[in-house]
């Protein structure tokens, strides 16, 4: 029975060695750390920011806006909900319903992924790097963002644009700045 | 279910040892998933295959073992391991899904979590009718249920290993559900009186469960018990940062509070290692738990 508990304990660690070097070449291939490129990314977007190469809008859910249940284009620019109208915007949005970034000009954007990702995920649950001026440094927010709690909000965006399809553009993300707190229960 | 002894100096140290390592043990299992997810979330699903096939080695380890003691802390750790795997699998089930996060910042994975309260349950009802399951609380409940037939089962135990590692699943998993249920604005919400409730009957049984954990001055029965002691009061820490009143060290990765809760870590995994050898040895007298 030891012998045999002995040979099931090897091959366990056989698995887990060859897993180990998995991750290990990944790490290799990852070579550029977070906070690299947390770093290169912060440079780019407070550079676009200078020559007004970043994209300012509101996030709004799609949902409601598509089927004309709220109208945030007709609201003044960064408070395109009342507030019973952002907590059914939110609720929709955490039941996955799209979120789109109304661009300042009045521009409408769909968040999507790089040009040429053929399988992507749900932009819902993905976490985007969040750029952070020295002042909220100093506060150990948080240093990524997702949409939904975003919705409501006025973000500000390094990414690329894609010519979309119908009047929406493409927005492909990768980086956003705003002020406050990444909302994590605070009313 | 473990004799209960008189509060003494030792039992003291004890339970602060106990409590000491099961509070390090999971603010260490926080800060590094939000390492890994911070600095290399590549291998995190590679993480979670280890963790579940070094839990289970562990789990089967404790038949190898004989003490009490013993058996309860590698336990523990073959909990850890597996309740590590069960998160990265949700985590990787809500990115092929496409769950998103909710309005007021839970994570997908916990949102998942939620709706496993009825498996749960099942679980639950069935420790509940197994006569043979000694755990206090549901000893306790079972006795005003009524729903003892037979004669409370008694005698030695030889696999605490195994019942460690589901006490440590079970329990982490019950609070989870608790916490997320109260957490979902559509059900209660972050500020409901289901919220505010948890946290103040958390925090008194905390105090109740220091209180029962002092009668103890063993490590076996002393780390089995300090588990829901803990996690009692980690629903706290958790309401506490989600009301914005408190940032968790291990989530907001603070190192000097990190390196004091590693060092007690540390410092108490010695001293439960050196206890169990030393009574391996019989260096120190110790009888046999009912």
């Amino acid at each position: 029975m030891r012998y045999k508990a002995i040979i099931l304990f090897c091959i366990m660690t056989l698995f887990v060695s060859a897993q180990m070097v998995t991750a290990q070449e990944k790490e290799k291939i990852q070579k550029e750390t977070r906070a690299e490129r947390l770093k290169s990314l912060e440079n780019r977007f407070f550079a676009a920011q200078k020559e007004g190469k970043t994209i300012k809008g509101v996030l709004v859910e799609g949902n409601s806006l598509f089927n004309s249940t709220t109208e945030p284009q007709k609201k003044p620019y960064g408070k395109p909900y009342t507030d019973e109208e952002l907590l059914a915007a939110r609720k929709s949005a955490e039941r996955n319903s799209k979120v789109f970034l109304l661009g300042q000009d009045g521009t409408l954007y769909y968040p999507t992924v790089k040009r040429g990702e053929a399988v992507s995920e749900s932009l819902g649950a993905y976490r985007f790097e969040r750029i952070l001026t020295e002042e909220q440094k100093k506060t150990k927010t948080f240093t990524w963002a997702t949409l939904v709690p975003m919705v409501g909000r006025q973000i500000e965006v390094l990414g690329e644009v894609y010519p979309g399809y119908g009047g929406i553009k493409g927005l492909y993300i990768e980086a956003v700045g705003f002020e406050g707190e990444y909302i994590v229960g605070k009313k | 279910m473990a004799t209960k002894k008189p509060i003494t100096l030792r039992s003291i140290f004890y339970t602060v040892v106990s409590l000491v390592w099961i509070f390090g043990l999971s603010a260490i299992g926080h800060i590094t998933m939000v390492l890994i997810e911070k600095n290399n979330p590549g291998i995190k699903y590679d993480f979670a295959w280890g963790c579940a096939i070094t839990g289970f080695v562990l789990l089967y380890a404790t038949r190898l073992v004989k003490s009490d003691g013993w058996q309860s802390f590698i336990g523990i750790l073959a909990g850890l391991s597996c309740w590590f795997a069960c998160e990265y699998s949700l985590m990787y089930g809500g990115h092929r899904l496409g769950v998103t996060y909710t309005w007021n910042g839970s994570y997908p994975e916990y949102r998942m979590m939620t709706w496993s309260y009825m498996f749960f349950l099942l679980v639950f009802a069935y420790l509940l009718f197994q006569e043979s399951v000694r755990c206090n609380f549901i000893f306790y409940l079972r006795k005003k249920l009524r729903l003892m037939r037979g004669a409370i089962a008694t005698g030695k135990i030889d696999n605490y290993g195994p019942r460690t590692f589901f006490e440590y699943i079970m329990i982490t998993w019950a609070f989870y559900v608790l916490l997320m249920i109260g957490y979902d604005e559509e059900l209660f919400g972050v500020y409901s009186w289901y919220t505010y409730s948890l946290f103040f009957a958390s925090f008194s049984v905390f105090f109740y469960l220091c209180y029962k954990l002092l009668g103890y001055d063993r490590f076996g029965a002393n780390l089995r018990y300090a588990i829901p002691t803990v996690t009692v009061i980690w629903n706290d820490v958790e309401i506490l940062s989600k009301w914005g009143m408190l940032k968790e060290p291990w989530v907001h990765i603070n190192w000097p509070i990190m390196s004091v809760i590693i060092g007690g870590f540390a410092v108490s995994t010695y001293l439960i290692v050196k206890d169990l050898r030393a009574r391996s040895q019989g260096m120190i007298e110790s009888k046999d738990i009912t």
